[in-house]
């Protein structure tokens, strides 16, 4: 064992060092780490009984090897309580190791990502099935170490191969027992898909009883709503995505910042914030009956429907830091004093305008059926912020050359190329949604349209991706940086970004990226990526509106 | 770069989570959710420090 790991043993079960300066340890017996062990594991796995299930025999092996490991602690425990209690105590001396539960995020990531692949073949199962076993093993590690585990097994003898008997046993009278009702109990549904859907069924009932005096509630087909309007919540749409995204996330940013933290007790906002993330499902549920009710069934089948989910994950998950934070009994940061800052946020100047777009994108897109009506909301938002930030633009080079409107014309030409290569895209909702607007409105929502197009969006954006990305990932101090004094590595992933924002377009947007910093590194200019950006903007808000290509926005 | 490193392991995940299309949770916005709420974490410790 590592010296430094010897160093923290002598503090006793529960005690906790915790502050910046020193490394957070925690130290605790057997049975302590054994209800760690299953409390990650449910909190982990629970949310994921879909995709345990997915290939054949995987939740079987679960279900033995939870079982056989229940019975054998529970025979070591009887048997030979000698070794039992020695290993509590010898695992005091131990602290939980944070690296090898990084290693198992990591490990758990990449078993959710093999399992959404469509693919059957060997090599996939095989990764799947490996990534699963390791993502539990390297949990097992961090809380017992290998060598302990080992040698308390031989010395519990032939414990081990009865605790595997009588699991298998175990299991077997499981799943050929039937009920009173003739079912087989699947632990699986019965423990977490339907208890779940039914919990957030009643959540969305009891939100909805004040609202609607017509409520129709069918819990054996899980619809709900009102003669008018009505709703099913299946399975997969009653928060495991949100809570599974929540899980990562504050697993993650605890680990990253696990400096800033009071550990054990940190551990609680795990489980916290997936609650928290759950209710917020039932909520967005109960609103998308409301607004179905409302009489804006395509608003609410639609846009609010794809958004709202993403809007309450942000919410939460932002929640989550700026509440924590402020948290004493969680956090070792010093309570933040209302001090009169002297500094400028620089980040938020270069940020905020592009973040503003995001945000009243996604209230625009939540609020429509199809048509984006509220699309000026983004030009609003964006113009906003930037006037917000004015004074911290000053300073910024906004001259441009020629050059700059040559990279805009090759960006242009170059997306379209690329685009026709692509082949058809699907129509777009904005030439039926203008068709709609009398004269006056649709002036006005094409007004909005370009004007975000050309001027808000490309200022934005270039400020966003590549004054504030390229730069901040090659210093912390990005702002004394010179643009000049780049990294190939920070104008590959800034151009990433830049492209992934576009979506099914992201090859297309990546190149832009590159050439829009070639633009801006060339003489650090800021100006000279704007006016590249707009000048392709530009053009192909003529080729929308000269040539009917409503695709290309 | 602690903030880099989280957004971009959760954008790959995400990414990866929500390739196929769900209720709950829009693929086609993750993109944009995702930069959403990493740039508004790094606005949030820009103004700590």
């Amino acid at each position: 064992m590592a010296a430094s790991e010897q160093q923290c043993g002598s503090a006793p079960i529960g005690t906790l060092v915790s502050g910046p300066a020193s490394k957070a340890s925690v130290s605790s017996g057997l049975w302590v780490r054994v209800v760690w062990f299953a409390l990650l594991l449910a909190a982990e796995w629970a949310p994921l009984t879909n995709l345990v299930h997915k290939y054949w025999g995987a939740g079987s092996l679960l279900e033995i090897a939870t079982a056989s490991g229940s019975f054998f602690l529970a025979l070591a425990y009887i048997r030979s309580r000698e070794s039992f209690d020695r290993l509590s105590n010898e695992l005091r001396s131990f602290p939980i190791r944070w690296s090898l539960l990084g290693l198992h995020l990591v490990a758990l990531a990449a078993f959710l990502g093999l399992s959404v692949l469509h693919s059957s073949g060997f090599v996939v199962v095989a990764l799947w099935y490996g990534t699963g076993v390791l993502a539990i093993g390297l949990a097992g590690c961090a809380l017992v170490p290998p060598r302990l585990a080992y040698g308390f097994v031989r010395e519990t003898g032939y414990a081990w191969l009865y605790a595997l008997a009588a699991g298998l046993v175990a299991w077997r009278v499981l799943i050929t027992t039937r009920l009173w009702n003739g079912a087989v109990w699947n632990p699986a549904i019965d423990l977490s898909w339907k208890p779940a859907t039914d919990l957030t069924f009643s959540l969305v009932q009891a939100l909805l009883r004040p609202f609607l005096a017509q409520l129709i509630a069918n819990r054996s087909t899980m619809t709900i709503g009102t003669p008018k309007f009505t709703v099913t919540i299946l399975p997969w749409c009653a928060g495991f995505e949100g809570t599974a995204l929540m899980l990562i996330f504050s697993t993650a940013w605890l680990l990253y910042f696990r400096q800033e933290f009071r550990f054990p007790r940190a551990l609680l906002l795990i489980p916290a914030g997936m609650l928290v993330i759950w209710v917020s499902n039932a909520v967005r549920i109960a609103s998308l009956v409301l607004i179905g009710v409302a009489g804006a069934p395509a608003v609410a089948a639609g846009g609010f429907h794809s958004q709202a989910g993403w809007i309450a994950f942000n919410c939460v998950a932002l929640g989550f830091v700026i509440l924590t934070r402020r948290m004493p009994w969680f956090s070792t940061m010093p309570r933040e004093e209302k001090k009169e800052r002297t500094g400028q946020n620089l980040t938020a100047a270069y940020l905020v305008p592009f973040l503003a777009i995001l945000t009243a994108a996604m209230i625009s897109r939540a609020a429509s059926g199809g048509f984006e009506w509220l699309y000026l909301l983004r030009f609003i938002a964006a113009a906003g912020a930037l006037w917000f930030f004015r004074a911290q633009y000053r300073n910024l080079d906004w001259r441009f050359g020629g050059f700059s409107l040559l990279a805009g014309c090759v960006v242009f030409a170059l997306w379209l190329g690329l685009d026709k290569l692509a082949g058809p895209h699907p129509s777009s909702a904005i030439a039926a949604g203008l068709a709609s607007l009398n004269a006056p409105q649709r002036a006005a929502w094409l007004g909005f349209r370009i004007a975000a197009a050309v001027i808000t969006v490309p200022i934005a954006e270039e400020l966003a991706f590549r004054g504030f990305l390229i730069r901040r990932i090659s210093s912390a101090d990005f702002d004394s940086l010179d643009p000049r004094h780049y990294t190939y590595f920070a104008v590959f992933v800034s151009s990433l970004a830049f492209g992934v924002l576009h979506g099914e377009r992201w090859l297309a947007g990546t190149l832009a990226g590159v050439i829009y910093a070639i633009a801006f590194l060339r003489r650090g200019r800021i100006g000279d990526a704007v006016i590249a950006h707009a000048v392709t903007n530009a053009l192909l808000a003529a080729c929308v509106l000269f040539a009917g290509r409503w695709d290309l926005w | 770069m602690k903030l880099l490193g989280i957004t971009l392991l959760f954008l790959g995940v995400s990414g990866a989570a929500m390739a196929t299309a769900v209720p709950e949770i829009d693929p086609s916005s993750a993109g944009s959710a995702v930069a959403l709420l990493a740039g508004a974490l790094l606005v949030i410790r820009a103004r700590r420090k």
